[in-house]
């Protein structure tokens, strides 16, 4: 018995420091007070509905949209015939290839952005919200590499040598055979990468304009101001969007399974 | 399988061209304004930057509190992760699903958090006060407790999900074994448990160490410019000073430091292992 409590109660208290924070915030959001507390006074959705009458906020979640679906999927567009290619190939280079193509998870974000911002975008004066998309492709195509790596490893190469035999050209067989039995490792890189994207900071910091900022980098901003609840109903919203989209996927594809 | 070379190429073309244009050309680029300057290659902005007393107590800062929560991290995650292996394989899920849960949520959520749990009214001030333990509220924000908390609770979880993966491949009965042939507990981590897991724990503390070491939102939140660590000094550099000889030097200690933690931990761990 009481091993079992020396085993079990340091568990307990590590979920506790793991999750309290986020109970924290999600009471706090749903405070009825006027100032940042913890436990509130009493619980109602002011703060909530603020949130939504923000202008700024509506503008930089609209733009974590946009980055994190489009940049998501032009990193797909890049990595997926990179992978196949990888993977059914013998590339010349192909550990070169690899190491290019997953150097923006190595390399700290707020190098990647600074380098972009300076480098990139002030010598060709491109506009910030191209700068963002390129950047925010960049950092999740490493993820979507290797999740698409990883699935297409585990396809048997026999069924598109077969398909190519029974008369279907390379990309028919590509488009009819690989696609849909990769469809599960590429929805999962889709996930990871949104997840990755929407919630990333560093990588953003220094990539933005007159009203072109990402929602984590406004929020960042706003609590800096301000000391009213509103952030955290913010924050719990994010929280369980990004908690949702996971469950859902995790049901659906056994999402972990690629991950 | 297919041997078209050409074909091969101009599919892994895109991706690479990507990478290396908007990646690594511009990160190359500013690694060398370090070592570049006034059109002669020297390291004198290396030598300028350790001339400065802030820099050196942030560089050596970042360093300490990374190995730190580390440390914690490994102390915690062993006792985290052997409590969960020894679940039954239902509950053991639901346990790991909620370590990892953490993970999806922004940063900027969880170290948000803190501040309420922190403040001067938050609710372990209220609590101390309560139980008598001090009369003052505690000051906990902008000191580096803040931001070894903030940073331990951020990567805690890959230092658990790795000891987990690392216990499980385990053999069963080692432990029970040593245990019946007499070993007491200190024993049994220190010469089963800990030697059989390395690799776990090297993955974890790498991914933990490199993490912490990068990171910029807690820094910026809990520490705020009392507790500069390396990447928000780099910001400061960029954005107050314009500074952008410091920043490359900032960049290269980052970066270099991450390889060879990499490269350190990976070297211990074949000359260790044996394997």
């Amino acid at each position: 018995m009481k091993t079992r409590v020396l085993t079990f109660l340091p568990l307990a208290l590590t979920l506790i420091f793991l999750i309290g924070p986020f109970i924290v915030i999600v009471m706090a959001g749903l405070s009825s007070g006027n100032n940042l507390a913890f436990p509130p006074p009493g619980l109602s959705l002011k703060w909530v509905i603020k949130v939504f009458s923000i202008e700024s906020f509506r503008a930089s979640f609209a733009m974590s949209m946009f980055l994190a679906i489009f940049g998501t999927l032009a990193a797909l567009i890049l990595g997926i015939p990179a992978s196949y290619a990888m993977s059914r190939y013998k590339v010349p280079g192909s550990e070169t290839v690899r190491l290019i193509v997953s150097s923006p998870i190595i390399v700290p974000g707020i190098i990647v952005g600074l380098a972009l911002l300076r480098y990139f975008v002030v010598p060709l004066s491109l506009s910030i919200t191209l700068a963002l998309f390129a950047a925010h492709t960049a950092l999740i195509l490493p993820y979507a590499v290797r999740v698409v790596s990883a699935s297409l490893n585990n396809l048997r190469s026999d069924i598109e040598e077969a398909a190519v035999l029974l008369g279907a050209s390379r990309s028919g067989a590509f488009f009819r055979v690989i696609l849909p039995n990769i469809r599960g490792g590429v929805l999962s890189a889709f996930i990871l990468g949104f997840v990755t994207s929407f919630n990333q900071v560093p990588v953003s910091l220094f990539l933005s304009g007159p009203g072109v900022r990402t929602l984590p980098i406004d929020m960042i901003g706003y609590m800096e101001t301000t000391y009213d609840p509103s952030v955290a109903a913010l924050a719990a919203l994010l929280a369980f969007l990004s908690i949702g989209i996971v469950f859902i996927a995790e049901r659906f594809l056994g999402f972990t399974r690629y991950v | 399988m297919f041997q078209s070379r050409v074909e091969a190429m101009a599919l892994v073309l895109p991706a690479a061209l990507f990478a290396g244009l908007v990646f690594l050309l511009p990160v190359v680029v500013l690694l060398a304004q370090g070592i570049h300057i006034d059109g002669q290659w020297t390291l004198s902005a290396y030598v300028d930057f350790f001339a400065k007393p802030l820099n050196r107590t942030v560089f050596l800062r970042t360093l300490k509190l990374a190995a730190l929560v580390t440390l914690i991290a490994a102390i915690i995650g062993y006792a985290a992760a052997y409590a969960t292996v020894s679940l039954p394989p239902r509950s053991k899920g639901r346990i790991i699903g909620l370590i990892v849960l953490p993970l999806m949520i922004s940063p900027v959520a969880r170290t948000y958090a803190w501040i309420v749990l922190l403040g001067r009214t938050g609710i372990i001030n209220e609590a101390l006060v309560a139980i008598g333990l001090t009369d003052e509220p505690f000051r906990f924000l902008f000191t580096e407790t803040a931001v070894t908390i903030g940073l331990l609770q951020l990567f805690l979880p890959l230092m658990i999900i790795a000891l987990i993966s690392a216990l499980e491949n385990m053999p069963r009965d080692a432990v029970t074994a040593a245990r019946v042939l007499g070993a007491n507990w200190f024993q049994v981590f220190w010469k089963v448990i800990l030697p059989l897991t390395r690799e776990g724990l090297i993955i974890g503390g790498t991914l933990v160490f490199t993490g912490s070491m990068t990171a910029y939102i807690t820094p910026a939140i809990l520490g705020g410019s009392k507790v500069l660590m390396l990447e928000t000094l780099l910001y400061q550099r960029v954005t107050v000073a314009n500074d952008l000889v410091s920043a490359s030097v900032i960049a290269f200690i980052l970066m270099a430091m991450a390889f060879s933690a990499n490269f350190l931990l990976k070297k211990i761990a074949s000359a260790r292992g044996g394997k």
